[in-house]
């Protein structure tokens, strides 16, 4: 007893001493210059990295040693143009004043000294205002080197007043030395003060534009590779030829590609589950594990794959860089509908989870139009709604293929349903616009984008970022389903053991059969739908357990085909389809709509509003087809 | 005459910036590198009047209309 006391004691003292000791070490710098990349590199962390600017808008620390290092948005200038920006400099401010901040760290383009500089030499200035030690991290030098270039980083240094590391996260030159001086540097920082004087504002630009000049490669010898793909895929005859056909094939991929992987999906899960339901004696155990375990987590994971696929051809879009260029493309034609070029990059991850995109909607420079962007966001049709979408087509559209089986119809309806979220999204934003619409636009922020060099993708990360999508949508609705499943089991399966019409869920249903009539939807639509509201996939494992106990008597057959048999009317169906399309079925979506608006009235409004005109449209569908 | 009426291929000298822009573009604008003498190249024009795509210093940037007509440049 006295023992573990004092032990707890001694543990508790070496915390709070150890808790002193940690300092923080800020890594700043421009957009798209590989800091994340680095700070993945340095605490083994996995930050997304991307090849556009404005990847990163929210601070994010990992350990290094006994210390933290702390990733933050990129910033062209300690003056802000958008919210990311804004954050950047606000916390960059906090830290300054933070006694607990031991470095800076500010990360430069090699290849891109000059624009890298402007804030580099902005941030050194206030770090010496402040008594802050930093260091210059010169990243990309595996690029430098590509171009046959040296940079003499001794000189540099002295010019800088600051210490240099020529580094590439990518290829590891230099980052073992870099962390040994790192940790060395934050024991004694001041050593690491710049060895200059504050110099005026404009001296700045000057300084960074001479020192390029004198160290960097010239710019047209870098631009040049760049410069010619732009030739090609920014031309203005084919480039929104070129535009259009990557989208279409992004969203027809996400059938085609996945679809024999979701096969053998499927058919090693009815494997299982006939291996496992004969190796059961009959009765409630057996139907159990067949009925609410195979048929509705079972019916749920089918659809990994199609995430998977979607995953890559984003994660394909965003490392090779053509994002920003799909930005510029976009820019005039959202112009129309009050959204910027920028909206687009959060449009398209929305595809995969509208929470990051939402976040992602920091880096629109005007305030309004990242206000509607935030609205119009859960209208794109995200992996939740993938297992729902992929499980209607497979009921209601036949399987034919056009030209050899490069097109399928299954596909064209796929990506008809994209199509119609990103109008629907685009018409509200113009109906939002009509309505905000005071004049404000005079002081509206312009659109400036940077357009980055070409990267070929790295696999590594985008393995392991297919992976990831893949365990976090399974973590995530897993046992959301699961417990789904097993509660409309056990109502569906009592009183009279196995009599789905007349179990408690069946009286239950009736109640709320009336809200789904006018859709041409039974009871059992009903609760699919309703469970489905704590996240959308549920509604694919509810009607699997609800549909596996029905067809009781026959081995598991695939979802789609014992809703087929079933029968399930056109309309209804497109109708139900629609539904999934607008209804805003996500409470974390509305939280973070609300954190990022600052408004909860705006938030819970997109709930019922987009709830009301899902309802309506699967209610003109029903009634019309 | 403005950036917005370069033609492609054409370099320019930029001149100077409208002052009525506000503060926080104009600085952003003067960090980029848009300060009276500095070179820019421009690459491309997009359909529909859309943003042009210019290179300046080390960067390739496209700019709007908007902002592109309140930069002022004497072709070089
Ligand atoms: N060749 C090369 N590419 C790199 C290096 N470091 C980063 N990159 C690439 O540069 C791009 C940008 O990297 P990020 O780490 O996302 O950049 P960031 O500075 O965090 O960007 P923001 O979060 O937008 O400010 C990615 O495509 C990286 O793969 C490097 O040392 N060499
Ligand atoms: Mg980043």
């Amino acid at each position: 007893m006295v023992m573990s006391e004092t032990v707890s004691k001694h543990k508790l003292f070496k915390t709070i001493n150890e808790r002193q000791l940690m300092k923080n070490i800020i890594l700043v710098g421009k957009p798209n210059s590989g800091k994340s990349l680095l700070f993945n590199q340095m605490t083994g962390m996995r930050q997304k990295v991307a090849n556009f600017p404005g990847v990163t808008v929210e601070l994010k620390s990992g350990q290094l040693g006994q210390h933290q290092l702390v990733d933050f948005p990129g910033t062209y200038s300690l003056k802000s143009l958008s919210k990311d920006e804004e954050l950047a400099i606000e916390k960059i401010h906090e830290a300054m004043h933070n006694p607990k901040t031991a470095l800076v760290v500010c990360n430069l383009d090699a290849t891109r000294l000059e624009s890298s500089l402007v804030f580099g030499l902005q941030v050194r200035d206030l770090a010496l205002q402040h008594n802050k030690g930093v260091i210059f991290a010169l990243n990309m030098i595996d690029e430098v080197q590509r171009f046959g270039h040296q940079i003499d980083t001794k000189q540099l240094s002295k010019d800088l007043g600051c210490a240099v590391f020529a580094l590439s996260a990518k290829t590891l030159i230099g980052l073992q030395e870099f962390k040994q001086a790192l940790l060395d540097a934050v024991e004694h920082a001041e050593d690491f003060i710049p060895a200059t004087t504050t110099e005026p504002e404009q001296a700045v630009l000057e300084n960074s534009r001479s020192l390029s000049k004198r160290y960097g490669i010239k710019a047209d010898v870098v631009l040049k590779r760049q410069n010619r793909i732009d030739d090609f895929l920014l031309n203005s005859l084919f480039g929104g030829l070129i535009f259009l056909l990557i989208m279409f094939l992004l969203f027809q991929s996400i059938f085609t590609w996945a679809s024999p992987l979701m096969d053998a999906v499927e058919i090693a899960l009815a494997e299982a589950a006939s291996v496992v339901s004969s190796s059961l004696p009959d009765g409630m155990v057996n139907d159990f594990v067949t009925d609410a375990l195979f048929g509705g987590v079972g019916s749920f994971l089918v659809f990994v794959p199609q995430i998977m696929v979607l995953t890559f051809v984003i994660g394909l879009l965003e490392d090779t860089g053509y994002l920003a260029r799909a930005a510029l493309i976009c820019h005039k034609p959202l112009s129309y509908f009050g959204l910027s070029g920028r909206s687009f990059i959060p449009y398209l991850s929305g595809h995969a989870c509208a929470i990051p995109a939402i976040m992602a909607a920091r880096t629109i420079e005007s305030p309004r139009k990242r206000l509607i962007t935030m609205m119009t966001i859960p209208l794109m049709s995200c992996s939740a709604r993938l297992p729902v979408y992929a499980l209607l087509i497979a009921v209601l559209i036949p399987d034919v293929q056009y030209l050899g089986g490069v097109v399928n119809l299954q596909g064209i309806t796929f990506f008809v349903l994209y199509f119609i979220g990103i109008v629907t999204a685009l018409l509200v934003s113009v109906l939002l616009n009509k309505m905000t619409d005071l004049n404000k636009d005079k002081a509206d922020m312009p659109f400036i984008l940077e357009l980055p060099t070409y990267r070929l993708p790295h696999w590594k990360p985008l393995i392991h970022r297919i992976l990831t999508s893949a365990k976090q949508f399974i973590r995530r609705a897993g046992p959301v389903i699961f417990m789904v499943s097993v509660v409309i089991w056990v109502l569906g399966y009592f009183p009279q053991n196995g009599e789905l019409q007349s179990s408690y869920l069946a009286m239950l249903g009736q109640w709320i059969e009336p809200i789904f009539e006018p859709l041409g939807l039974d009871w059992r639509y009903g609760v699919a739908i309703l469970v489905s509201f704590l996240a959308r996939e549920v509604f694919v494992g509810a009607l699997g357990t609800l549909f596996g106990m029905e067809n009781a008597d026959e081995n598991i057959s695939g979802l789609a085909a014992n809703i087929q048999t079933d029968g399930l009317a056109l309309g209804a169906g497109i109708g139900l389809m629609l539904f999934y399309v607008v209804a805003l079925q996500c409470v974390a979506t509305v939280a973070t709509l609300k954190g990022e608006t600052g408004s909860r009235k705006i938030a819970w409004g997109l709930f019922l509003g987009y709830g009301f005109l899902a309802y309506c449209l699967a209610w003109l569908c029903a009634s019309f087809i | 005459m403005t950036l917005w009426e370069i033609k492609k291929k054409q370099t320019a000298l930029v001149d100077g910036l409208d002052p009525t822009l506000v503060p926080a573009v104009l600085q952003r604008l003067n960090e980029m590198g848009f300060a009276s003498g500095q070179g820019i190249k421009c690459l491309r024009r997009s359909p529909l009047r859309g943003p042009i795509v210019l290179q300046l210093g080390d960067c390739v940037y496209s700019l709007e209309q908007n902002i592109a007509n309140r930069i002022n440049i004497s072709l070089s």
